[in-house]
């Protein structure tokens, strides 16, 4: 059980911080853009494995949200946004061989020292071009295809409590509660890996169930409230 | 004692570093080029940000058929605007707008991530990112709501969106009073990220 998968719900915490900043230190936009490059390079992407690079892996949401929840959860509170995707995406390419340990020790020396060092000068069209065409067409999860609603609009369903290994789209508060079919998406969604047993992976389809907050947290609810969340069909069953 | 809650007292400045280590020795190995993350950085500046989002919602506003095509099919009517490309592009392929009125409000939350709609709102501010609003939000939405500011009535009834699978949520905010003669432009200065999330209300000062 990770505390990641639920966080919805947790009490005992403090007074949100209200900052309204996407970056809060300037090295943060760095780690962002290494991410979203890296996004638009993934090689289950057709026109990033027709772009020269040396980037050979698949890097998509799932890969990052994995990093994440494999984290020690006191880290995950430690650690600020960004810092958590530095540390994912750094020990992703040492893990993967594309850089060593010394290497990038070697390398934070050197900008330690003086941090005005230049990058290296090594332009590629070709790859900028291909960062700004995925940010432009995305890679959508939707497929047109047939299928068949197990449920129905307006249906009470109970959600399932699948196990998990590694990564879940399913919030650990609403694990065996009850709620109503709001809304059938058209289509199917896909995810971009197998989840295994939690169930995600082949194109399915996906609801917007309505809960009762009495129903999640009892006393504990405010009132004239409504929880509402898009759920794959793997997540559900009937009431 | 353990170092679990310890940060170095360089705790930035080696962050600092150790990206713009990472940056180019990803360069170097001919991952990524040297322009590549000031175009993405770019980009978020000029193509895909919030000042789409306010246009969205003024043009809502003003114009009570649009409002109703952006509520049905937020994709199609995101469209028909004068935007840059890509407005379905990442983080932006299936979207969908929730609308404020006087007895309902809506707050968007990722309670297992920071799923964010991209094209029409840029990056998710940090208070968005936050374990501790993500974790509070889906319990204890009003009283969330209060610490920022923004009380809502007992009568209005709260929806809480949890953003687990694939849609990215907005909210239409409700349209301040007082604004009858504001041109769309003068509107959409005013509609803010936190309001098209349904953090806080549309404020314009007199």
């Amino acid at each position: 059980m990770k505390l990641q998968h639920y966080l919805g719900g947790l009490q005992g915490l403090d007074p949100v911080d209200f900052e309204k900043r996407v970056f809060v230190e300037p090295w943060e936009t760095r780690i962002f853009g290494i991410h979203v490059a890296m996004m638009a390079l993934s090689q289950h992407l057709e026109e990033a494995q027709k772009t020269p690079t040396n980037f050979k892996d698949e890097w998509t949401w799932a890969s990052l949200r994995k990093g994440a929840e494999a984290m020690n959860p006191f880290d995950y509170f430690k650690y600020r946004y960004y810092e958590k995707w530095l540390g994912g995406i750094s020990g992703f390419f040492i893990q993967e061989g594309y850089i060593t340990e010394n290497e990038l020790d070697e390398m934070i020396e050197l900008y330690s020292k003086n941090m005005e060092n230049p990058l290296p000068a090594a332009s590629n069209p070709e790859i900028d071009s291909q960062i700004i065409h995925y940010l432009r067409t995305g890679d959508s999860p939707y497929r047109d295809i047939d299928r068949v609603n197990h449920f129905a609009l307006g249906q009470e369903v109970k959600v399932k409590n699948n196990l998990v290994i590694d990564h879940t789209r399913l919030p650990g508060y609403l694990r065996e509660k009850t709620g109503i079919i709001d809304l059938i998406y058209d289509g199917n969604f896909t995810y971009f890996c197998s989840t295994g047993p939690d169930g995600l992976g082949e194109p399915m389809p996906v609801y917007r169930v309505r809960f009762d907050p009495k129903e999640i947290w009892g006393e504990l609810a405010e009132s004239n409230i409504a929880v509402y969340a898009d759920l794959f069909e793997a997540y559900l069953d009937n009431a | 004692m353990s170092k679990r809650f310890y940060y170095g007292n360089e705790r930035e400045s080696y962050s600092a570093a150790r990206v713009r280590a990472l940056e180019a020795l990803l360069i170097e190995k001919g991952i990524i080029g040297s322009e590549t993350v000031d175009k993405v950085l770019d980009y978020f500046e000029t193509e895909m940000g919030p000042f789409n989002g306010a246009k969205l919602v003024a043009r809502a506003w003003v114009d009570p058929e649009f409002k109703a095509r952006l509520l049905a099919d937020t994709t199609a009517a995101i469209a028909e605007m004068d935007f840059p490309t890509g407005m379905a592009g990442a983080e932006g392929e299936n979207m969908a707008v929730v609308e404020n009125t006087e007895g309902v409000h809506n707050v968007i939350v990722c309670t297992l991530c920071s799923c964010y709609p991209w094209p029409v709102l840029g990056l998710p501010p940090y208070w968005f990112k936050d374990p501790t609003f993500r974790a509070r939000t889906v319990r204890e939405p009003r009283a969330v709501l209060k610490e920022f500011g923004f009380p809502l009535e007992e009568s209005t009834e709260v929806r809480v969106w949890d953003s687990s699978a694939q849609i990215r949520w907005f909210v239409l905010p409700e349209r301040p009073k007082g604004t009858e003669g504001m041109s769309e432009e003068e509107l959409a200065a005013h509609i803010t990220p936190e309001a098209m999330m349904g953090v806080a209300r549309v404020e314009v000062k007199a």
